[in-house]
Order: structure tokens, then C-alpha cells, then sequence
């Protein structure tokens, strides 16, 4: 018995060495970023997130003009376009019987500053699968970590509708470039 | 299956030899027979014998309507039967055939062994015997290795309303007759056991083994051959009228099936109802019969029955547990796109050396539970449980144990099992058994966005059984149910690993069905809490080991 544990315990130790300083994050892994700088309005900077299972995230990405006023975002609304987007369920595997198809311009929500407010879209054409409502308690997730936490929402877009989409937006880099002056000389 | 299947009786009523050649040459049986035969004779009413006869009922089902259970095997003693029956006027010479019709009506040629084979040719068995050393023959050639079989016959339905009609027309006809009142007609067989009686014997001989209840199966499959051009005109009917919503409809996919076939003719096209005999009353005849039972002479046969005959054997069961070091090993066999996923499966390697040492057709994979391709399977191991279909060879002790060693002495060292054994049907109830709630244990290789600190290990260890909330995981959410599922994180206790502040393995204990990984990292926020909500910073999972799966089933004895 005692052998056992100890053979087990020497499987689960990892050799240190081969442990980098900073390992790819969750996100990093399982996504790959795709970015739509100047969304339908000038500064509307959005990122995609598009998992290899094909969902995709949304959200607000860093170079947002939002992020730019005093105070960052204050409050987030999702009573947007014709429905309360937080009030709504899907269910079921399917998830064809009650999901709200949206366009890529559809608005999604409404993120608010001490200035200004800026309506959030879609960006992909798909079903809606959820949204993030923790931000309606919480809108400061969006301040502090607008690429994980304080995502928008999970589309589902048909594969045909992703292609479609895909060739109009920013890989990182490209990205990253277009943005130069937001990111100094990383 | 359309009809009814059970299993023979097992006959302990004579020896059989333990030899290959001819049953009917055994000379001990034979004058059993003889005796017997006579002694059954003395009761035969020659009248009656005669009438059906004349109405086209074979010998075999005038013994079984009088309730004669004579192992006749041989055709001499049918022969010898008949001059008996016949009377001393009876011509010694006369061949069987020429008195016996060329197919019952009753039994459609069924106890006549008479049926239409592969290729649709008529076979026609002299005896029980000849028919029996066919069957053997199957099991011979499919190479089973068996110690004991079961007989299982399924029949058309006309054959038990044909056994109704008869057993009304005698009781109608002679129920006045002495012989009649001595003996009570509800000793007669049926069809079914009347065959089941006549070839357990010559296949007990010829097999070497005992009939009676085991896991492989000589099924024997009578249809009609007529009932398939019955079903084409019907068919044709219905495609007419293809507004019009049927219950056959649903069957029309399946008319190329034979084995529907009699479920079809049974449902739809047979008019006539089997009414239940009281065959205790003495009067035989009840008020509300309808006229179609009245119905004698039964129509005339022109075709035997379509015989289809399998030997098989029941699915047998491997149980044990096995361990997966690899992370790039999956668990079932996983194709996307014509393109393997990781380098082998689970499934695979123990399955692919189960099979061949029973010589089964396939094997069905099950586990109590599953792991991540990139998550190894540790400590105890997690139970499984392989499903062999048809095998020819069941595997002595010995041979498992040798199976079990030639995995574990793969080369490439992916996979371990423990404990593999055949189980029987219990193993399925012990897996399935409380799955839901058995509790696993983990070992994470986590990376955290700070130094670890002292107050970390006690505020890890401090909690025990938390709720945690997880919606789905977004990496499945795409084919799961949108959830959102509270589940039980039971202990969890960080250890600290050398060289390194930011690294640490949890060690944890969690109910069945935790997203381990989303724990960890929080899955944006979806799973609360989370390792990194409790230690307030970001954490990451590198790695992820399951280290027990706390069942009590295929341990160690």
C-alpha cells in the first residue's frame, strides 16, 4: 500500500524545470482572438473569442473608447433593441427552439460611463446563448478584466455565418498594429 | 422476436451416450423405445388416427393431441407404430409417406422436420435424428465451444390457432367416446414442445453437452412463406392511400425483414382470433365462440415453413479497472473527420486483446465514468466493464489472468488494468450502482498570478464540503444542456512543490460530475467559486490526474 502512494506521488510531481514562468492562460489555449476595431462607430473596439467547439465570446476590447472616460464604465444595461437581453433562457442540447438569432449589428448592451454610453453589438451573426449578467450587479468586472470576467456574451453561429464574418475581422497582431499608439512600443 | 420463445425442459428421462455416431443405433434406447411405444399404442382410438389422418394431420401431432410423449426417433419405429395403429389389415410394406400427409396442416410440416432452408429449397428430415445432426452441424461449423445449450423455438401464430382448431374439432367429435372421458384432452402438447421434445435428445448425444438453461442458444425460427406475397398485395394497398394514417404503416420499412413479417400477418392480415380453450370443462365448447373456429378441415398447406436457424451465444461480461498514463490516449475509439484523435483508445487496447481469445463478433465498451483525453486515470484505477457478443469460447480463469498480464506488458506502457475477470449480469448493477454520487479525488498542477502564501494552505484546507454553482462549461456547451448544476467540492489540500512559489498540486475530493478544470480557472467566471475567487487572484490548471474513483466494484480481493 505504502509503495503504491509513493509510486503514485512520484507520477503527479512535475519536473520544475520543465515549467514555464507564465503558462498560457485558459483562454490563451482554447481560443483564438479575433478583434473588430471600430464596430459600425468609430473607438467601438470588440473582441471575438471563438472557441474550437465553435461558440464564440464577446466582448469589450482594451483600446474601447469606453475605457477611455474618467471612471471607466459605471453601469451596464442589457434592456437593449426590442427585448431585455438578461431576461431570456435557452434550453435544451439543441438549443434551436428558443434561442434568439441575431445579426452581426444587432445590439446586445448598453455599457455606461460618467459621460457617455455605448451600445454593445453582436458582432457575429448566431444564436444567443447567454449573456453575462453578472455585469448588471458587477460592472466594474468590465474595468478590471473585460477579457475574462467581464465578457459580454456566447454566440452561436452557424459555420457558414462564421466564414462570412471572419474575413472582416483582426487577428492579435494585426490587431495590435492598427492600435499601435494605444499599445506604445510593446 | 414476433412469438414466444422458452426454453426445453430438461430431459433427464433417458442416457444419452457420449458418442458422435448414430443415436438411432443404440441399441439400449431402441427397445426402450419399443416398449414404450407399445404400451402407448394399446390407448390409441384407430378410428380417430384414421379421420385425421384422412383430414391431413401428420403422426406426430395425433401422438401430440393425445398426449403421447414417445421419444420416437427413428422412422422404424414410426413405421412399426403405424401397423400397430392400422390394424393387422394395415400392409407391412406401406411406406409412411404414402398415409401421412405430405404437409400437416396443423403443424405446416414442422413436426415432419420438413422446412425451407437457405436458397429456398425444401429440406426434408427422415427423422428428429437427421434434423438434429443439421442443427449440430451449424454449431460445429461456427466453431463454439460450448458445455450446455438452450433450445429455443418461435412459430407462427397459425400454428397455435391451428392447435386450437384441431383440439375443438376432437373434443366436438368424440367427446362421447369412452376413450375420450378416460383421459382429458388438455394433456395434449403443443407444437412447440413437441419439437423442442423430439430433438433435445439427438442434440444432447450429438453435442455431448446437457440442454437446459445456459448462454448459448440453438434459436429456431419458423415463418410462412406465403405471408410474404400476403404482405406485397397489402403493401400495395397502402401505397394507394398514403393519406390515410395506419399502424402498418411503420411496418413498411420494415416488410424486407423476415422476422416481421409474422408480426405484420399477426396484427393486420389474420382475421381469425385465437380464443383460449377452458379445456377443464367437460362440455369443451363455450357460447361466445365465432364461427371461425368451427372452421375443419383446416386449409390445405402448400409450402413448409421457412426454418431459420442460429446458434449464438448471450453476451458475457469482462469486469476490472484500468489506470491510463498517457495523456494523449483517449478513452473510446474518437474519429473526427476520418482522423483518429490521440494515439490510441482505451476501448481499443483491452478490447482488441479480449476479442480474439473468445472468438466474440464485437464487444461493447463501458466505464463508471469518463476522463479527459490529456487527464491521466491513476491510483486505484477506474471500473469498466466489456460486453462480448457471441463469443465462441468462454475463457477459463487461467486465460484471463493471461490477458490481463499480456496488456500490462505492452511496450508502450499507455494503459493498466486490474482485477479483470468475467462477471455475470451483476457486474452491469454494481457499475451503474450509485455512479451519480460516488465521489472522486484529483490532483491538479495549478499555477496561481502570485506567490503562494502561508494563510493559503488554511484557507484551502479550512473548506470542506462547499457548494460550488458551474454553469455549463463553455467547452461543451456547445452539445450540453445550458445548466447550471451545484456540485460538492468535499476536501482539497494544497501541496506545496519545491522550486517553485507559483506552482502547487491540489490534492482534492469532489462529487461526481465536477468540472475539475473550470474550478480551477473559473471558466469566466461561470463557475463560482472558484480557486481563484477563494485565493483571490488568477488561477490555471497545467494539468489534471484523477487519483481515485471511490466505487466498490472490481477492487482488489
Amino acid at each position: 500500500m505504502q509503495d503504491d502512494e509513493e509510486e503514485l506521488h512520484k507520477l503527479l510531481l512535475p519536473n520544475v524545470h520543465d515549467l514555464p514562468l507564465t503558462p498560457p492562460s485558459a483562454i490563451d489555449f482554447n481560443f483564438v482572438a479575433y478583434f473588430a476595431p471600430d464596430f459600425l462607430k468609430p473607438g467601438h473596439d470588440q473582441y471575438v473569442y471563438r472557441h474550437a467547439n465553435g461558440l464564440c465570446v464577446i466582448g469589450l476590447a482594451p483600446t474601447h473608447v469606453a475605457f477611455k472616460d474618467e471612471g471607466g464604465i459605471t453601469a451596464v444595461d442589457f434592456n437593449v433593441g426590442k427585448s431585455d437581453r438578461s431576461g431570456f433562457k435557452v434550453t435544451g442540447k439543441r438549443k434551436k427552439q428558443n434561442a434568439q438569432h441575431f445579426e452581426s449589428n444587432t445590439a446586445v448592451c448598453k455599457v455606461c460611463t460618467n459621460n457617455d454610453s455605448y451600445i454593445v453589438r453582436c458582432c457575429v451573426k448566431g444564436s444567443l446563448l447567454e449573456v453575462n449578467n453578472r455585469l448588471i450587479k458587477q460592472p466594474g468586472l468590465l474595468n478590471s478584466s473585460a477579457d475574462r470576467e467581464g465578457y459580454i456574451a456566447i454566440i452561436m453561429p452557424k459555420p457558414a455565418d462564421w466564414l462570412k464574418i471572419k474575413s472582416s475581422l483582426l487577428g492579435l497582431e494585426d490587431y495590435k498594429r492598427k492600435r499601435e499608439e494605444c499599445f506604445g512600443s510593446s | 422476436m414476433a412469438n414466444e420463445t422458452e426454453d426445453a425442459p430438461t430431459n433427464s428421462a433417458s442416457e444419452s451416450h457420449a458418442t458422435s455416431a448414430d443415436v438411432e443405433r443404440n441399441p439400449t434406447d431402441e427397445d426402450k423405445n419399443e416398449k414404450l411405444l407399445n404400451d402407448a399404442v394399446q390407448f390409441l382410438p384407430t378410428d380417430a388416427v384414421k379421420d385425421l389422418l384422412s383430414k391431413e394431420v401428420c403422426l406426430r401431432c395425433i401422438f401430440r393431441l393425445f398426449g403421447m410423449q414417445v421419444p420416437i426417433c427413428s422412422s422404424l419405429s414410426v413405421k412399426s407404430l403405424l401397423c400397430h395403429v392400422l390394424g393387422e389389415q394395415a400392409d407391412l410394406h406401406q411406406n409412411i409417406s404414402s398415409v401421412e400427409p405430405n404437409i400437416c396442416r396443423s403443424c405446416l410440416g414442422i413436426l415432419q422436420f420438413t422446412y425451407c432452408g437457405d436458397k429456398e429449397r425444401v429440406v426434408e428430415n427422415e427423422s428428429a435424428c437427421d434434423f438434429a445432426v443439421a442443427i449440430a452441424e451449424l454449431v460445429k461449423k461456427e466453431g463454439h465451444q460450448i458445455d450446455s445449450f438452450s433450445l429455443e423455438v418461435s412459430m407462427p401464430p397459425t400454428i397455435l390457432e391451428n392447435e386450437n382448431k384441431l383440439s375443438l374439432y376432437v373434443k366436438r367429435k368424440y367427446r362421447s367416446e369412452a376413450w375420450f372421458k378416460d383421459r382429458s384432452i388438455s394433456e395434449c402438447s403443443s407444437t412447440k414442445d413437441a419439437l423442442k421434445f423430439a430433438l433435445t435428445n439427438p442434440l444432447e448425444t450429438l453435442l455431448d453437452v446437457k440442454c437446459g438453461i445456459s448462454t448459448f442458444h440453438i434459436r429456431l425460427t419458423y415463418s410462412r412463406v406465403e405471408a410474404s406475397i400476403r404482405i406485397q398485395n397489402f403493401v400495395e394497398k397502402i401505397e394507394g392511400c398514403k393519406r390515410r394514417k395506419v399502424d402498418a404503416k411503420n411496418c413498411l420499412d420494415t416488410v424486407k425483414d423476415k422476422s416481421a413479417i409474422t408480426g405484420v400477418e399477426n396484427s393486420v392480415v389474420s382475421t381469425t382470433e385465437v380464443i383460449p380453450v377452458d379445456e377443464k370443462s367437460s362440455n369443451g365448447l363455450q357460447d361466445n365462440e365465432p364461427s371461425e373456429t368451427h372452421e375443419f378441415p383446416l386449409k390445405k398447406v402448400n409450402e413448409p415453413c421457412r426454418l431459420e436457424c442460429l446458434c449464438f451465444r448471450t453476451p458475457i461480461y469482462f469486469g476490472g479497472r484500468y489506470l491510463k498514463y498517457s495523456r494523449n490516449v483517449s478513452q473510446t475509439r474518437w474519429i473526427i473527420d476520418e482522423e483518429r484523435m490521440g494515439e490510441a483508445s482505451i476501448e481499443e487496447i483491452i478490447g482488441g486483446n479480449i476479442l480474439p481469445m473468445c472468438r466474440g463478433d464485437s464487444y461493447k465498451f463501458h466505464a463508471a465514468g469518463r476522463e479527459d483525453i490529456d487527464v491521466r486515470m491513476l491510483g486505484s484505477g477506474r471500473p469498466f466493464l466489456f460486453e462480448i457478443q457471441n463469443a465462441r469460447e468462454v475463457p477459463s480463469e487461467l486465460l484471463v489472468k493471461e490477458i490481463e498480464s499480456k496488456i500490462n506488458s505492452l511496450e508502450n506502457k499507455l494503459v493498466r488494468v486490474k482485477n479483470l475477470k468475467i462477471v455475470g449480469s451483476q457486474g452491469w448493477t454494481l457499475m451503474r450502482e450509485g455512479e451519480a454520487e460516488k465521489q472522486k479525488q484529483y490532483a491538479a498542477l495549478v499555477w496561481i498570478s502570485r506567490p503562494l502564501q502561508d494563510e493559503d494552505f488554511q484557507t484551502i484546507s479550512s473548506l470542506k464540503e462547499t457548494q460550488i454553482l458551474q454553469k455549463t462549461p463553455i467547452r461543451v456547451l456547445h452539445r450540453r444542456s445550458p445548466l447550471e448544476r451545484e456540485k460538492i467540492i468535499n476536501w482539497m489540500k494544497i501541496e506545496k512543490i519545491a522550486g517553485s512559489s507559483q506552482y502547487f498540486l491540489l490534492h482534492m475530493c469532489t462529487q461526481a460530475g465536477t468540472y475539475i478544470k473550470e474550478f480551477v480557472h473559473g471558466d469566466l467566471g461561470r463557475t463560482n467559486p472558484s480557486i481563484g475567487s477563494i485565493l483571490g487572484c488568477r488561477a490555471e490548471i497545467l494539468q489534471l490526474d484523477v487519483t481515485d474513483v471511490k466505487m466498490n466494484c472490481f477492487l482488489t480481493e
